[in-house]
C-alpha cells in the first residue's frame, strides 16, 4: 500500500497537487493552509504531484518506480562528483 | 584505402563469416546505452517534426503504425474471450518495457465495467519506453508518440480478443499513465 508523507514545514499550500491528482488523493486542510492526504487508497502513484510540487514537499513510499532509462549516467556521475 | 579520423575508443577488429556474428560484434552495456540514447534522440526528433507537418493527423499516422504492430504482435499469442487472459498475453506482447497492471479506484468493487455491450478496464502503465523517450528529449506527453503505444495495445487486444477496442488517455505523469481500456463485444 502506497504511503505519502507531506513535508508541513516545506509546502507552501499552493494546492496544485490537489487539482493535478485526478484521483483526488489530497485536500487542502483550510485552517493550516497546508495539503494533506485523504485518500491514499487510490494514489496510482503516477507521481504528477511530485513533478508539480514547487516545494518537494511530499514523499511517496512503497510504490513501483518506474525505470528511467532517459537519465545519462555519464551526466549523473559528473553532477554526483559536483553536488 | 580509408580516411582515419580521430576518435576515442578502440577500433573493433576480427574475423567475420556471413553465417556467424562474432563475439566483438556485441558490444558491451555501454555500447547498448549510447545506442539507445540515440534511438531515442531519433524517434522523439522524427515525432516532433512529424507533428510539426502533419499537425493533429500525426497522432493517426502513428496510431495506425502501432495498431499494425499490435495485430502482428498479437498473432503469436493464443486467441481468447476472456480478458484476464487476454490482459496477461497483452503483457507478453507487450514486453517487460511496458509494464503494465489492471487498475481500479478502492472503493470500486471490480476491475472492469459492464456497460450494454461494453466492457470498460483502467490500465496503469507504470513503465514505459515511449514516456522514457519522451523525457529523454524534452517533448510533452499525450502527443503523437503515446499513440504509437495506444495503437499497439489496441492492435493486440482486438487481435487476441477478436473484438474492437478503444484505449483512452486518462492521465499522465513521469512515472505512471492511466488509461481506459473499452472493448465492444458487437464488433466481434
Amino acid at each position: 500500500m502506497v504511503e505519502i508523507e507531506i513535508d508541513e514545514n516545506a509546502c507552501v499550500g499552493c494546492g496544485s497537487c490537489v487539482d493535478d491528482c485526478p484521483n483526488d488523493v489530497y485536500e487542502m486542510d483550510e485552517a493550516k493552509n497546508k495539503t494533506k492526504v485523504v485518500n491514499a487508497d487510490d494514489c496510482m502513484a503516477c507521481l504528477s504531484c511530485h513533478e508539480i510540487c514547487p516545494a518537494e514537499a511530499m514523499e511517496h513510499k512503497n510504490i513501483h518506480v518506474a525505470k528511467r532509462l532517459y537519465i545519462d549516467r555519464r551526466v549523473n556521475d559528473i553532477l554526483n562528483k559536483i553536488i | 584505402m580509408a580516411y582515419e579520423i580521430k576518435r576515442e575508443g578502440k577500433e573493433i577488429f576480427g574475423d567475420f563469416k556471413p553465417e556467424l556474428i562474432p563475439n566483438e560484434c556485441g558490444g558491451d552495456i555501454d555500447d547498448y546505452e549510447e545506442a539507445l540514447h540515440v534511438l531515442m534522440k531519433f524517434v522523439g526528433s522524427m515525432s516532433s517534426a512529424l507533428e510539426q507537418v502533419s499537425g493533429r493527423g500525426a497522432n493517426a499516422i502513428v496510431y495506425q503504425a502501432g495498431k499494425r504492430m499490435g495485430h502482428e504482435a498479437g498473432k503469436m499469442v493464443e486467441k481468447t474471450d476472456n480478458l484476464e487472459k487476454a490482459m496477461q498475453e497483452l503483457s507478453e506482447i507487450l514486453g517487460a518495457e511496458f509494464y503494465f497492471d489492471m487498475w481500479k479506484p478502492a472503493g470500486q468493487e471490480g476491475y472492469t465495467i459492464e456497460k450494454g455491450d461494453e466492457t470498460v478496464v483502467k490500465l496503469i502503465f507504470r513503465d514505459c519506453v515511449v514516456r522514457q523517450t519522451l523525457r529523454r528529449t524534452g517533448l510533452p506527453q499525450k502527443g503523437p508518440l503515446c499513440y504509437l503505444l495506444y495503437g499497439y495495445t489496441v492492435g493486440a487486444v482486438e487481435e487476441v480478443m477478436d473484438i474492437r477496442g478503444k484505449l483512452d488517455i486518462d492521465h499522465v505523469g513521469p512515472n505512471a499513465c492511466l488509461k481506459t481500456l473499452t472493448i465492444k463485444w458487437s464488433g466481434k
